[in-house]
């Protein structure tokens, strides 16, 4: 089961984040972009900030909402959403 | 950009005129040299890793870059190639590409046969020098390249990506007022800085904000010289230009 806790993430420019558990684990951290990106269109968008282990991914993903980051992530740790 | 007029030979000899001096008889010999010169659109492969070419290809106008996929489909860009170079250059002596040589934009390109390219070099050695010289350099700035994928943080590795690209636009005589034609998408730039779109959107737009660059429709301006070179710990050393 995963649970999402909201946090701020200093990243300097997005740092409306969201920190992602996996029973006791921390998992990723998702942060949602501001509207400096909105000439990539991703405005709102929640971006895989950091993630450890299975979400320690080269081509970090970007969401069009909690709900696709929730599916993606349970689906590579192949737990519940 | 080059003027349409421009001959190809022209943006060959000032290319290799940046980096060293050529005779009267050897830029004679290029511009005699025969040229099969093509219009080639945006996002196009020239040559694919694998492919065994009879010709080299020199970039008159807009920018090629060199490249190769992961076998998860992740693309690496190992470098940008702009008027007066030759990005596949290194298949006169190995045969076999080892990556792909694409558009970035759209190009106009002139294909050279091995054998003339060879024939010109028999005759004139002092142009096999240069041309040695040149893909020295090449591997000069893929060394710095590796420094900055592996050592620099986002920012510095954006900022010294921009200092080398206005330098050595420069030295072709590709700046206008402080501005050179730079016609990368934020994914391209990614592809060749090793990072996210994200991340090169947020270090460009810092860059911006610091009033070190303006970067838009394809053209970057240089606003703050010593602040860019300083974020980017740029020594044009490397670059081993000329003039």
């Amino acid at each position: 089961m995963l649970r999402f806790q909201p946090g701020r993430v200093a990243t300097g420019v997005d740092e409306d984040g969201m920190l992602v558990w996996s029973e006791e684990r921390l998992v990723a951290v998702l942060v949602r972009l501001s509207e400096i990106h909105a000439g990539l269109d991703l405005v709102g968008h929640w971006f895989l900030e950091t993630g450890y282990g299975r979400l320690d991914v080269g081509d970090k993903p970007t969401f069009a909402d909690l709900d696709a980051a929730r599916a993606w992530i349970a689906a590579r740790l192949g737990v519940e959403g | 950009m080059t003027p349409p007029s421009t001959a190809p030979s022209h943006v060959l000899i000032a290319k290799l005129e940046s980096i060293t001096d050529l005779t009267p008889e050897e830029r004679e010999a290029i511009t005699a040299l025969p040229m099969r010169v093509q219009e080639v659109l945006a996002d196009q492969d020239l040559v694919r890793e694998g492919d065994r070419p009879a010709q080299c290809t020199l970039v008159i106008e807009g920018f090629a870059c060199r490249f190769k996929f992961t076998d998860k489909g992740r693309r690496q860009i190992f470098a940008f190639h702009t008027p007066g170079d030759m990005p596949d250059l290194l298949s006169l002596h190995l045969k076999t590409l080892d990556h792909s040589v694409g558009t970035v934009s759209a190009c106009r390109l002139a294909f050279i046969q091995h054998e003339h390219m060879r024939e010109l070099l028999r005759r004139h050695p002092r142009l096999t020098d240069a041309f040695w010289r040149d893909t020295l350099i090449d591997g000069a700035i893929f060394r710095e390249w590796m420094l900055g994928l592996g050592r620099h943080d986002a920012r510095t590795r954006a900022a010294r990506f921009f200092c080398e690209m206005v330098t050595r636009l420069r030295a072709v005589g590709l700046e206008r007022d402080g501005t050179v034609p730079l016609p990368l998408t934020q994914a391209e730039l990614a592809d060749a800085l090793g990072l996210s779109t994200v991340h090169v959107n947020r270090v460009v737009q810092e860059l911006r904000r610091e009033r070190l660059i303006a970067f838009e429709d394809g053209a970057l301006t240089v606003i703050d010289w010593a602040g860019l070179t300083l974020a980017g710990e740029f020594d044009p050393a490397y670059l081993h230009l000329d003039r």
